[in-house]
């Protein structure tokens, strides 16, 4: 199972080393980069707030750089397979449901690289940088919530990927039914918001996208 | 005999702008005694209005006593005596002994309907509720309406807001700790640090003069100031130019700026909720009749007046303030404990979806 789980991991680092590297290197970077020039002792009072400005700035994009990485490195998994009619998973001698654990497996492993890159590039810029007295750094909590929100997009995607289309119709039905609803509801003035009942479900208290929602901040009072 | 018709003449004529000068007075007197008496007169048939409006307002409606406060409201589901229940302690502890004045000025409501439309007759007294809110929400509306008793001009002035019991003092104070942290003043940074006197300075307690200097300590502070808030003020007519000046980093330019600002209108450093904290640190240190003191004597120095109502010296009050504010510091936006707990369950949930998927693709 081992080798088995190995050969996996080999070939999906082979199908995805491009976006592996390339969502390393911007994760290293960005925690760098918010704290670039903002945190200098020169400016007196006025560094706090610019501090805190660019870093709320600069953090709106480990969200999108998780979902982008959640996305690709799931696509990026399966796109082989499609190409292929899936084929060469049939004839492997090995249940449907291992197949599949050792792909999710092997995506994990491989996401290890950007997260280990916002944790060092926190930890760095952290050290590096002169923080005004009052404000904290906080580079464990944004590279584990970093880490959370690649998990949960990779989650997603992957479990998109590897449905079939009827079940990627499925969900794009009962998304469109949602919104037919919504629209047949506003034009008959009935006080029904799906909408915001959707993002409350989904971005809100254990919704599998709160992860997400909030101010990524690595340094803060 | 011509010499003294000289004099006479020149003395009558040197007499006549001060007889004109002095009916002048008296018929400026009689109109100000004149516009005074109206005044007065307005003043008591605004009275009579008010209490006929009054009147008018709160037939047919029944008085909830709970402690101190008398709330009028027309029968209606209003939770208002659960509400003062709540409110009531929240209140009493604020106010202290001051408390036995409250019943004078009692809450008027009037519960309406939310959802109708149908127009209602105009009441200039009072305030109307929607009749459907919760208690928490009615317990809020009677702590954010309060009458706070004797409460003077000088100290509205000087606190910037109205002194009224919150339900969250805790925020209150973690609020002050971000403007500790993030205000753009080295004297607030000071402050922060345990500077006392810096302490005093960013919230006005003391001397006054100099505010610019004390407040503003650096030239890049000042020019910010400038630049972030009074740009569209002085960008016409004679400032203009002082301001392209102020811009180019002349701190001569940004000073002489701000100290053509009109009085009271350089922005303090600290907001209200700063002093709200020291007033409520000051009350709760002073004991029952701690508001009592303080609003005693309105034409005391505001120092005096909380040093008074605390029982304490200045200096020991604004420590205790700024030590209780540092102590709140609030807390960091990392993850709740249970995000963690969601996020590795929402994968495993996608992961098991994933592993349900078929292996014929059909």
């Amino acid at each position: 199972m081992r080798a088995m789980f190995r050969a996996v991991l080999h070939s999906q680092w082979k199908w995805s080393r491009l976006i592996v590297v390339l969502g390393t290197v911007a994760a290293f970077a960005i925690p760098l980069l918010s704290l670039q020039g903002a945190a200098r002792a020169d400016r007196g009072a006025l560094q706090a707030p610019e501090l805190l400005r660019a870093v709320q700035s600069w953090g709106t994009l480990y969200p999108l750089l998780a979902t982008a990485l959640g996305l690709l490195m799931a696509i990026a998994a399966w796109a082989p397979d499609h190409r292929g009619r899936h084929i060469h998973a049939l004839t492997l001698p090995l249940a449907r449901w291992r197949y599949v654990l050792l792909r999710f497996g092997a995506g994990f492993v491989l996401l290890a690289a950007p997260i280990a890159g916002v944790l060092i590039g926190s930890s760095l810029a952290v050290l590096a940088a002169t923080l005004p007295p009052g404000l904290q750094a906080y580079p464990i909590a944004l590279a584990m919530r970093f880490a959370f929100a690649v998990s949960v997009a990779y989650a997603v995607f992957f479990a998109v990927s590897a449905g079939t289309a009827r079940t990627a119709g499925i969900i794009l039905a009962v998304i469109a039914a949602l919104i037919l609803v919504q629209v047949v509801a506003s034009m008959a003035n009935l006080n029904l918001d799906l909408f915001g009942a959707a993002q409350t479900a989904l971005l809100l208290g254990p919704g599998p996208l709160a992860v997400f929602a909030g101010r990524w901040m690595l340094v803060d009072v | 005999m011509s010499r003294l018709l000289g004099v006479l003449l020149t003395v009558s004529v040197l007499a006549s702008p001060v007889s004109s000068q002095d009916s002048l007075i008296a018929r400026l007197r009689r109109q100000a005694d004149s516009l005074l008496s109206a005044w007065r007169d307005a003043q008591k048939l605004a009275a009579v209005a008010d209490s006929l409006e009054q009147v008018r307002a709160t037939a047919g409606s029944d008085t909830i006593a709970v402690g101190g406060l008398r709330i009028i409201a027309n029968p209606s589901p209003l939770p208002l005596r659960e509400a003062a229940e709540r409110a009531w302690p929240v209140i009493d502890s604020l106010y202290g002994s001051a408390v036995e004045d409250l019943p004078r000025y009692p809450f008027i409501f009037r519960a309406v309907d939310p959802d109708s439309s149908v127009r209602r007759t105009v009441l200039h007294v009072g305030v109307e509720l929607p009749w459907d809110l919760d208690v928490r929400a009615s317990t809020n509306v009677l702590l954010t309406t309060v009458t706070a008793p004797h409460f003077d001009p000088a100290l509205a002035d000087w606190l910037g807001a109205a002194l009224r019991p919150t339900l969250r003092p805790e925020d209150e104070r973690a609020a002050v700790f971000v403007q500790l942290v993030t205000a753009p003043s080295e004297a607030v940074r000071g402050c922060f640090l345990g500077d006392i006197a810096r302490c005093k300075d960013v919230l006005q307690l003391g001397d006054s003069t100099g505010l610019l200097a004390r407040w503003y300590v650096t030239p890049a502070e000042r020019e910010a100031l400038v630049t972030g808030s009074f740009t569209d003020y002085f960008a016409r007519g004679a400032t203009a130019i002082t301001l392209q000046n102020c811009r180019q980093h002349r701190d001569d330019a940004c000073t002489a700026l701000l100290q053509a600002l009109p009085p009271g209108s350089l922005p303090r450093p600290l907001g209200p909720a700063a002093r709200l904290v020291l007033v409520r640190e000051a009350l709760r240190a002073g004991g029952r009749d701690a508001y009592r003191r303080l609003v005693a004597s309105p034409n005391t120095a505001i120092e005096a007046r909380l040093s008074s109502a605390a029982r304490m010296d200045i200096d020991s009050l604004v420590a205790r303030w700024r030590n209780g504010v540092v102590a709140a510091r609030p807390k960091p936006l990392t993850l709740p404990w249970w995000a963690g707990f969601a996020a590795i369950g929402w994968t495993a949930f996608f992961g098991f979806c994933a592993l349900r998927s078929s292996r014929w693709r059909l």
